[in-house]
């Protein structure tokens, strides 16, 4: 008992001394990366509207929330491709887990690298603000995704417009429910930005387009899923025993759908209640084949991100930011700027997932 | 009232689980009145299947207590075992029995309690500092060495989560519930925990070690191996819970997993589990992790507006964590108060 | 006494050293087959070392153990029980959680090798007990909610379980009342009777020379003395003990100087009502009376802990407001308290950290910057002249004994300039080397013309070391005297005797 207690130890501490050993290694391959692509960079770097002289010169790191999620995992393949394209020194970064004191680290080491620009999924925008002001006096420009209110930004780029997208979340239930019923929304946390501001769309499309339907009353309207698959079945349940005649749900966590479905299922309110909102392709599969389900919305954020570090290029390489910039990704052909604030710009990146688009998508998570 | 019943009041009354069964039916009928909804087949039906998963990880936190030690690790394993194991069944298609999954998240679960014991006693480290260390370490491993990302469930454990024992069905507004099968996976648990602790010399002595160790080793128990069994047994749990709970959410989320270890440390304190050691039931613990489990699930029937839902969950466990501790700081009444010495002196 | 070379435990040149300290420098002792033997000693002179050896806790460096006649070297704790020795420890090693049939029942299981718990069987196993020793108790009740003695007895139906042949009991009159002491002793006794042997570990002489037998003296780990009881009067006791000779005369006062202290007419309502007296310079005033008697109370309204709701309390002839602990440190009053090791000392603390607080104050210039040089030579003065036995002033104070502690608790008031003393049960729990000390140093300051009240229910404590006493009950005042026209036996009547005055 003793010694199969021993090795069991030896290789847990091995296995642990080997994670520790290959944190470092890990960190070491966005460098090796990078000169891997400078030594390819010969090769004509790809349009995009960059003039390719200046492209081998600029270091543009992409920050994310985590190392972990799949979604990351898709940004980094985006990040290759422009690397790769324009022959870019670009790399992506993030913390261990979606801990924003971790990011601000991450963003710390990044200024000390003296890199030219920094791309970044802020955690929390407002624990990030100091941060990011640091890397902008330190001459480094910050260009932002799903991050509107960051103050610290040259550009933030929105994969598309809230208020569209929040309106084709609604079109798409409107025409699912018959336009008529009641319904609510979901949100990962009353505190997120930019899933209330497409809850905020959706409802605001529903008042001018769609009058009978009505959103449940009071703070019900909108409830949070706490960016957890089970809670989101918990209180999409809740809310169905709540209220007898709610018929619609727009969830805008990529867990909010696929919990609702669940719940749904589970009741035995299949064609009967209707979901829509953002939905990875792989937890959503099997409510799409089972009807529950008939269209989720999402994003390739191997492109969203693809376009981002392209207007980051752009920038620097001294081009004006104006509406019409072709960011060379799908969906991101023409830029959009905003109407009030000139430093936010959207595209038109999301997709509708149905059954039938499931397995050409490009993507699969 | 003659002695010897008024005395087993006395001792009801006394009892934790007493004023956490009171509480849950108090909040039961609370969130019956503002909802109507409580109390209908499909929602007891939802409670009891949300109060699965917190229920045996809060048998594992008892049973560390009980022993006077604390475990902050029990998560990670879990997820650790849940992430490993899934991992394996999706790589090797493995559709054969149920209960081979299970083995192996508990062979995982154990392991990684062994460590914890070999260093809590090896070293005669506090338990809480080793179980953070090691918690640590869990993750670490998860991440570093088997960059664990979130993945769906394997079609095995899928069909775990999804086999039903029945359905309740709500009369009035036609809405259904499935009483999952790993509901027995709980029963099982709480069984065997049960048989543990009340009827093998084994069980007195994780309560005996929990009371006073030095009285336990002079006893003849033998503490060290008390000790070990016990972390390996937390271990052992968590993989089951970790598995289960894949099943029951049919995917392999950690994440969310990761960061709950105080609610349910919370919820057995709550049942009357001191923190200290040598004192808890599991009718404590269940009526703990249900009560969280039946706030946390009817916040939207009581009405709590979504902004303040976290404050109302908090609010919750400092009351009742803080009657508890009250209860149990009462009976440390230990020698006689001055005055009945005097008295006793006096004759 | 019928003891034929009927022996139970011989211990033979028993060495033990704990890393280069010897504890035990070769001991021996013997034991008969139903004597009560006593153990005594000062604290550290080795008796706990060699009891734990007998159990089987520690291994002996060298030495043999032999019980019932087989001889061990090393003796296990499972030899040790098997051979019949049960040890009922201070702390009586019970299971605070558990109920008293557990308890009581758990330990024998436990040695049949028992995997399983069969409740029923436990109940019958308690019952068995208790009847040996006769004493009615709630089997389910948790042994936390007993009282000391209670929770006493629940150790010793334990050890009666395992078929003990010899019992020993470290120290078990420290938390009893009289009355509970008197049942233990006829417990004790109805073992003896019934063949079993006792050691009684203790150094409280009167309890010694009312059950004990023979004697067995340890000093600084070697035996001094094995001797029937009867050999050895009080003051060769207490020689043997700690090697030297105390000779305490009565304390009387030739010239008292002015009043420092004058309580007039004081009441607390439901402690103490009426109480007058005064305490001279050179004064040591007893209080003396039953636990609920006031006395407490009336200590804690003197240093401004309570309030007193009626009458004044004088100090050097003008009122005095006391209504803090700050106001009586003001007023140069002092309080030593019955419990020491959490209402006065800083345990962790070092022993010159807890000789200084008191002082900090006067020492710390007006920049807040204190005198470390000098305050440790105040407590290294303050070491010398209390003989306070340690190695280095920087210990923790968790690590002396008792007296020793003690004493530091005085040094802490003497650092600062002190008018009136008042001690609470100083000597509880103090061996007697560490007890004269105290006494003398008590005789010292009072001479110094610093006025001493000493509050003990130990009256052998109190006659010789005051010149005045006050006793109470029912928190007033039943007499006062001088302590040199009266007897223990008188002033133990009127505490207790409801009726009578003096």
């Amino acid at each position: 008992m003793k010694k199969v207690l021993l090795v069991v130890l030896a290789v847990l501490l091995m296995a642990t001394a080997f994670g520790c050993s290959s944190a470092p290694a890990a960190s070491e391959a966005p460098s090796a990366g990078a000169s891997a692509a400078e030594s390819s960079s010969a090769e004509p770097a790809a349009d995009g509207g960059a003039s390719a002289g200046a492209s081998s010169g600029w270091k543009i790191a992409m920050v994310v929330k985590d190392n972990v999620n799949a979604w990351f995992a898709r940004t980094d393949e985006g990040v290759q491709k422009f690397a790769e394209d324009t022959g870019t020194d670009s790399f992506q970064v993030g913390p261990e887990e979606i801990d924003a004191a971790l990011q601000v680290q991450v963003v710390e080491d990044l200024i000390a690298q003296d890199v030219d620009a920094i791309c970044i999924y802020p955690i929390d925008p407002t624990t990030l603000e100091p941060v990011l002001a640091k890397a902008r006096e330190a001459g480094i420009m910050v260009f932002t995704q799903e991050a509107t209110t960051q103050e610290s930004k040259d550009y933030d780029l929105e994969p598309f417009a809230p208020a569209e997208y929040g309106a084709t979340l609604m079109d798409q239930l409107a025409s699912e429910m018959g336009e008529e019923g009641t319904y609510c929304t979901m949100v990962s946390y009353v505190t997120n930005v930019a899933h209330n501001q497409w809850a905020d769309a959706a409802v605001a499309r529903q008042e001018e387009a769609y009058p009978n339907m009505k959103l449940v009353d009071g703070s019900d309207a909108r409830v949070e899923s706490e960016d957890n698959l089970e809670r989101a079945y918990e209180k999409a349940k809740e809310m169905l025993k709540k209220y007898p005649d709610l018929k619609g749900f727009i969830g805008t966590s990529s867990n909010d759908v696929p919990g609702i479905c669940r719940a749904i299922e589970e009741l035995g309110l299949s064609g009967k209640v209707f979901v829509t909102g953002t939905g990875l392709p792989s937890m959503n599969e099997s409510y799409l084949k089972s009807g529950t389900l008939k269209q989720c919305y999402l994003w390739d954020p191997a492109n969203s991100i693809y376009a981002l570090m392209m207007l980051a290029k752009n920038v620097l390489d001294g081009q004006t930011v104006q509406s019409g910039m072709d960011l060379g990704a799908d969906g991101f052909n023409e830029l959009i700027i905003d109407e009030t604030d000139p430093t936010i710009t959207y595209g038109k990146g999301y997709v509708g997932i149905t059954k039938d688009n499931l397995n050409d998508l490009g993507f699969y998570f | 009232m003659n002695e010897l019943s008024k005395r087993k009041w006395n001792r009801l009354l006394s009892h934790n689980e007493f004023y956490i069964a009171i509480i849950i039916v108090a909040i039961c009928l609370l969130i019956e009145v503002r909802s109507g909804q409580f109390f209908t087949p499909n929602n007891l039906v939802d409670i009891v299947r949300s109060g699965i998963v917190p229920c045996i990880f809060g048998i594992g936190v008892l049973v560390v207590m009980l022993s006077g030690g604390i475990d902050l690790s029990f998560v990670p394993i879990a997820a650790l075992a849940m992430y490993i194991t899934n991992s394996v069944m999706l790589d090797t298609g493995f559709s054969g029995s149920i209960v081979v999954p299970f083995l192996l998240a508990g062979g995982i679960g154990i392991a990684c309690g062994a460590l914890n014991a070999v260093v809590i006693s090896k070293f005669n480290l506090p338990t809480m500092i080793v179980t953070l260390g090691t918690s640590s370490i869990f993750t670490g491993l998860l991440r570093g060495v088997f960059e664990a990302k979130e993945k769906t469930a394997s079609p095995i454990l899928m069909e775990l989560g999804s086999s039903k024992l029945f359905t309740a069905q709500n009369a009035d507004s036609g809405l259904t519930s499935d009483m999952p099968s790993t509901l027995f996976i709980l029963l099982g648990v709480v069984v065997v925990t049960f048989i543990l602790l009340r009827y093998t010399t084994l069980g007195r002595g994780i309560y005996a070690v929990g009371g006073d160790p030095g009285a336990a080793r002079r006893a003849g128990f033998r503490v060290t191996r008390i000790q070990f069994f016990v972390y390996c047994y937390v271990g052992l749990l968590a993989g089951i819970a970790g598995v289960t709970r894949t099943g029951m959410s049919q995917a392999a989320h950690f994440t969310s997993l990761l960061g709950t270890e105080l609610t349910i440390i919370a919820a057995t304190v709550l049942g009357g589990a001191r923190i200290t050691g040598g004192v808890g039931t599991i009718t404590g613990t269940v009526l703990g992790a249900f009560l969280m489990t039946i706030v946390s699930n009817s916040l939207v029937l009581i009405g709590v507006p979504t902004y303040w839902q976290q404050f109302f969950t908090g609010a919750l466990i400092v009351i009742g964590t803080g009657i508890s501790v009250y209860q149990a700081s009462k009976k440390y009444r230990g020698s006689l108060s001055l005055d009945e010495r005097a008295k006793e002196e006096l004759g | 006494m019928e003891h034929s070379g009927d022996i139970i435990l011989k211990a033979e040149k028993i060495v033990k050293s704990f890393g280069g300290v010897h504890a035990l420098k070769g001991v021996d002792l013997e034991i008969r087959r139903g004597e009560i033997h006593c153990l005594a000693g000062e604290n550290g002179c080795g008796k706990s070392t060699l009891i734990k050896i007998i159990s089987g806790d520690y291994v002996a460096d060298s030495g043999s153990v032999t019980l019932n006649g087989t001889r061990y070297t090393k003796l296990t704790p499972i030899e040790s029980i098997g051979e019949g020795v049960q040890v009922i420890y201070q702390d009586f090693a019970v299971f605070p959680n558990l109920t008293v049939m557990e308890n009581i029942a758990a330990t024998q299981t436990l040695m049949e090798h028992k995997k399983t718990v069969n409740w029923k069987h436990y109940r019958e196993i308690a019952q068995e007990a208790v009847s040996k020793i006769g004493f009615s108790i709630d089997f389910d009740e948790r042994v936390e909610n007993l009282s000391v003695a209670n929770k006493q007895l629940v150790a010793i139906s334990r050890a009666l379980l395992m078929s003990a042949k010899l019992i020993i009991m470290d120290e078990p009159t420290t938390a009893l009342t009289k009355k509970e002491v008197a049942a233990l002793f006829k417990i004790i006794k109805n073992l003896q009777a019934s063949g079993i042997s006792i050691l009684f570990v203790s150094h409280k002489m009167d309890e010694v020379y009312e059950i004990c037998d023979r004697l067995t003296v340890f000093r600084n780990g070697e035996n001094v003395i094995t001797t029937d009881i009867k050999e050895v009067d009080q003051k060769k006791f207490a020689y043997y003990m700690t090697g030297r000779e105390f000779k305490q005369e009565q304390y009387t006062c030739a010239h008292p100087g002015e009043t420092v202290l004058e309580v007039q007419d004081l009441g607390l309502p439901g402690a103490y009502e009426d109480i007058s007296f005064c305490v001279r310079k050179g004064d040591i005033y007893g209080i003396t009376g039953l636990l609920g008697s006031g006395r407490t109370e009336l200590a804690l309204s003197l240093f401004g802990m309570l309030r007193a709701k009626t009458g004044r309390i004088l100090i050097g002839g003008k009122q005095a407001r006391i209504h803090s602990v700050a106001d009586a440190q003001k007023y140069g009053i002092g309080y030593v308290p019955e419990d020491r090791a959490t209402e006065a000392l800083f345990l962790p603390q070092s022993i010159e950290n807890n000789m200084i607080v008191s002082v900090l104050d006067s020492y710390t210039d007006k920049n807040g910057v204190y005198h470390a040089g000098a305050l440790r030579r105040l407590a290294e003065e303050w070491r010398e002249s209390l003989h306070i036995k340690i190695r280095r002033l920087s210990d923790p104070v968790s690590s002396l004994s008792g007296g020793n502690q003690q004493k530091v608790v005085l040094a802490k008031w003497l650092a600062s300039d002190l008018r009136v003393l008042i001690l609470n049960g100083p000597t509880v729990g103090v061996d007697i080397g560490s007890k004269y000390d105290i006494h003398q140093i008590l005789r010292d300051l009072a001479a110094q013309g610093i006025a001493i009240i000493m509050i003990s229910d130990d009256l052998s404590e109190l006659l010789p070391n005051c010149n005045r006493m006050m006793i109470m009950r029912g928190g007033r005042t039943v007499c006062e005297m001088d302590t040199s026209s009266t007897t223990e036996r008188e002033v133990a009547n009127i505490i207790s005797d409801t009726a009578a005055r003096c």
